[in-house]
């Protein structure tokens, strides 16, 4: 039974980083940008929901409606300065200019915030939780953070494959410049992908601030790696692939922790580094698409 | 242990981060040119006794202003304002017929250990400054230990477990005998966190199982290779969640395993942040010891509001607050107007760390007004090893403690309870077996009832 809810509570983890791993999924598989300044923008994002909630007094949860607008106005204009001057000099400088981005962001965040921690309040949702028999309790956090992430990535792979500016965006992704002499602006639709990943970003960075308490420094130290493993462990590029990446490693962290608590990060590891080694294209890619 | 394991263990607790690789990589090319250099001009360093024939002596301060240990550091500048307007630190102290001033020299040690190495070595190699005061995590602390034993200058730190502190310098703490001839501290260790969570968890009635959270990092093996063994001594059950890595963003198989041994007691000595992740999920999974005790996190407020509501009645301990019946040896300020004059200049709640790096520029005092040449570093150093006196953080007393260079604080149990005035929650004295002269404020409460 402690097996069942040690992947039970896997899944709920998994969902937690599957969202985390949205953004950074989309961009690569759009622009082929690397965003290394991911996970310190979730905190940016974090941290404007905690303004938000400090100066309006509204409920956490209309945070998201003012922060995710917000996110996504940044990504399109980022896009369309910053990232895609990098990608007109070739996409290993989006590596630099990204990483830039996230020493400026942190050294930035520490300045105007200092070190000090913050939380996200939600009141009683932080502690209620519901049981299925005695030995398994989920908390109903938890569980919508599960539910947010599999219905965003699932939205956005139907959004990708079935409506017309999914076509233009996933046109765009396979041959930039075909699509420009078919006529289609491809800075703009760059623009409007990195405006969907920004808004899952701080989707990510607000669940995460009621999850945990975050500081300037924690995106890149503690959130980055698992949206890249995450990421990797599905297939570089698939949404599908993400949320997939994203549940097997939290039910792989949960597995090793349930042998030792000192398993727990190691078993997400290695997990990740047996699908980089067996199935490089990840757990849901074709091989092509690698 | 010995030193380079501790060394090695100081250097793996540190996160992995880009900043930390950038700083590793650069500190190893620097020490990769100048090691030929160094080594030349280290044996005629140490020990130099004159090192300038100046009428000023330079005290170096190095605290983690920024990074994540910059909660224990937000009272230093407000601490250093209060010392510079001391009459010794603004007039001058006479030594030997002598007025030197005294100008300090303040380094951000960015919470990161190659960092403090770094500006301590820059402090005495290219400041020349006479002696070296730190504090705050044993981070901090402890490179800049290391290297003013190694370049023979004075140094005082405090803030962090006088075991950790003493193992990172190579010594042994459990034969104390090593005496190293420039470092000494003042805190207190295991034996007093011990001290003042046990009186805590006798006075709640519970099955006398207690739940440890040790991460696997400096601070956490301390705890679990020095603590679990005092707690059984004094007759508890330990249960072990294990050596988690620190980060880690699920406790859910640990909570369930403390469910299962039915824990009524809880211990911990994690990060901050993981601390948050646990102790929301141990309410959502239902783990509600009776009585928590936490060290290394809740110190201070900031934590508390992180936390929220769920912080209520979590306990932990105290070094120092407006509630000690301390005075400083400087101006004669006791600790509530320290703390007081603090809330009204920042509009921040007082925290514990005033009192600490407050004495640490007592100390230096001391020592100074008791040598001859406060140039010469090896009698300043000797100096430090035997400051006895009473200050901001009461009784202190170097040639007493533990081990050689080590004077410990008595620490009392607190409890955080909700603030009935301008701060969300306040920290109340619960508990005062180690420290009679500190009067109780609020009564003991389960945490969880």
């Amino acid at each position: 039974m402690s097996w069942v809810n040690a992947i039970i509570q896997g899944i709920l983890l998994g969902g937690l980083y599957a969202l985390f791993a949205c953004g950074l999924s989309l961009m690569f598989g759009v622009m082929k940008v690397v965003n290394l300044a991911h996970g310190d923008l979730a905190v940016v994002a974090a941290y404007i929901g905690l303004g938000v909630i400090a100066i309006t007094h509204v409920p956490a949860v209309w945070a998201f409606v003012i922060v995710v607008p917000v996110f996504a106005v940044i990504g399109y204009v980022l896009q369309r300065t910053l990232l895609q001057a990098a990608l007109d000099r070739g996409v290993l400088t989006t590596l630099l200019v990204t990483f830039g981005l996230s020493v400026v962001i942190e050294n930035g965040l520490q300045q105007f915030f200092s070190a000090n921690s913050h939380s996200i309040n939600i009141g009683s949702l932080v502690s209620d939780s519901f049981s299925i028999g005695s030995q398994i309790t989920i908390a109903y956090l938890d569980l919508v953070i599960l539910v947010v992430a599999v219905v965003v990535l699932l939205g956005l792979q139907y959004f990708l494959s079935a409506s017309a500016s999914g076509r233009l965006i996933r046109a765009v992704a396979d041959d930039p410049e075909a699509a420009q002499i078919s006529g289609v602006s491809y800075r703009h639709v760059f623009g409007i992908a990195a405006a969907i990943a920004f808004g899952t970003v701080a989707l990510a960075g607000l669940a995460f601030g009621m999850y945990s308490q975050f500081d300037p420094t924690i995106g890149t130290d503690q959130l980055l790696l698992f949206a890249f493993e995450a990421v990797v462990i599905g297939g570089l590029g698939s949404l599908w692939g993400t949320l997939a990446g994203g549940i097997l490693l939290g039910v792989a962290q949960q597995i090793g922790a349930q042998i030792g608590a000192q398993y727990e990060l190691l078993a997400g590891q290695l997990f990740f580094l047996a699908v980089l080694v067996l199935r490089p294209q990840g757990i849901t890619s074709r091989k092509e698409t690698a | 242990m010995d030193r380079q394991e501790a060394q090695s263990r100081m250097r793996l607790d540190q996160p992995f981060s880009r900043r930390t690789l950038l700083r590793g990589t650069g500190a190893g090319a620097l020490a990769l040119g100048a090691g030929g250099v160094l080594a030349a001009c280290g044996s005629g360093l140490k020990g130099s006794g004159p090192s300038g024939s100046t009428g000023t002596i330079t005290i170096g301060f190095i605290t983690p202003l920024t990074g994540s240990l910059a909660g224990f550091a937000s009272g230093d500048k407000f601490v250093l304002s209060q010392i510079r307007q001391s009459p010794v630190y603004k007039n001058g102290i006479k030594i030997g017929g002598k007025t030197y001033k005294i100008a300090i020299n303040v380094q951000d040690s960015q919470s990161d250990p190659t960092r403090a190495g770094q500006v301590a070595q820059q402090l005495i190699l290219n400041d020349k400054v006479d002696l070296i005061l730190t504090t705050s995590a044993p981070e901090t602390t402890n490179p800049v230990a290391v290297a003013c034993e190694k370049f023979g200058t004075p140094c005082v730190s405090t803030v962090v477990p006088w075991e950790s502190w003493y193992g990172g310098l190579g010594g042994n703490p459990v034969k104390p005998t090593t005496k190293f001839e420039y470092c000494t501290t003042f805190f207190f260790g295991l034996e007093q966190f011990l001290g003042t969570f046990e009186p805590m968890w006798n006075r709640i009635h519970t099955n006398k199982v207690v739940a440890c959270m040790y991460p696997n990092d400096p601070d956490g093996n301390a705890f679990r290779f020095g603590f679990e063994p005092l707690i059984k001594g004094s007759g508890y059950t330990v249960v072990d969640g294990g050596a988690y890595q620190d980060g880690t963003t699920d406790y859910t198989s640990m909570i369930a395993d403390f469910k299962s041994h039915h824990c009524e007691v809880y211990s911990n000595a994690p990060l901050p942040p993981d601390f948050n992740t646990f102790w929301k999920q141990a309410s959502q999974q239902g783990f509600k010891p009776k009585i928590a005790t936490v060290a290394k996190v809740l110190l201070f407020p900031s934590d508390t509001v992180a936390l929220g509501p769920l912080v209520v009645n979590i306990a932990t301990d105290s070094w120092w607050g407006p509630y000690m019946p301390n005075h400083s040896s400087l101006t004669g300020q006791s600790a509530a107007e320290l703390a007081t004059a603090y809330q009204q200049k920042t509009g921040n709640q007082w925290v514990q760390s005033l009192g600490s790096s407050y004495s640490l520029f007592e100390v230096a005092k001391e020592a100074l007004a008791a040598v001859s040449d406060p140039h010469d570093k090896k009698e300043v150093a000797s100096a430090l090893q035997t400051v006895n006196y009473t200050g901001m953080c009461g009784p202190l007393n170097f040639a007493a403690g533990p081990a050689p260079g080590v004077a410990i604080m008595a620490p009392v149990g607190v409890q955080w309870k909700k603030g009935t005035g301008k701060y969300p929650f306040e920290m109340k004295v619960v508990d005062n077996s180690l420290n009679k002269k500190v009067p109780i404020e609020a009564p003991l409460e389960p945490t969880n009832a």
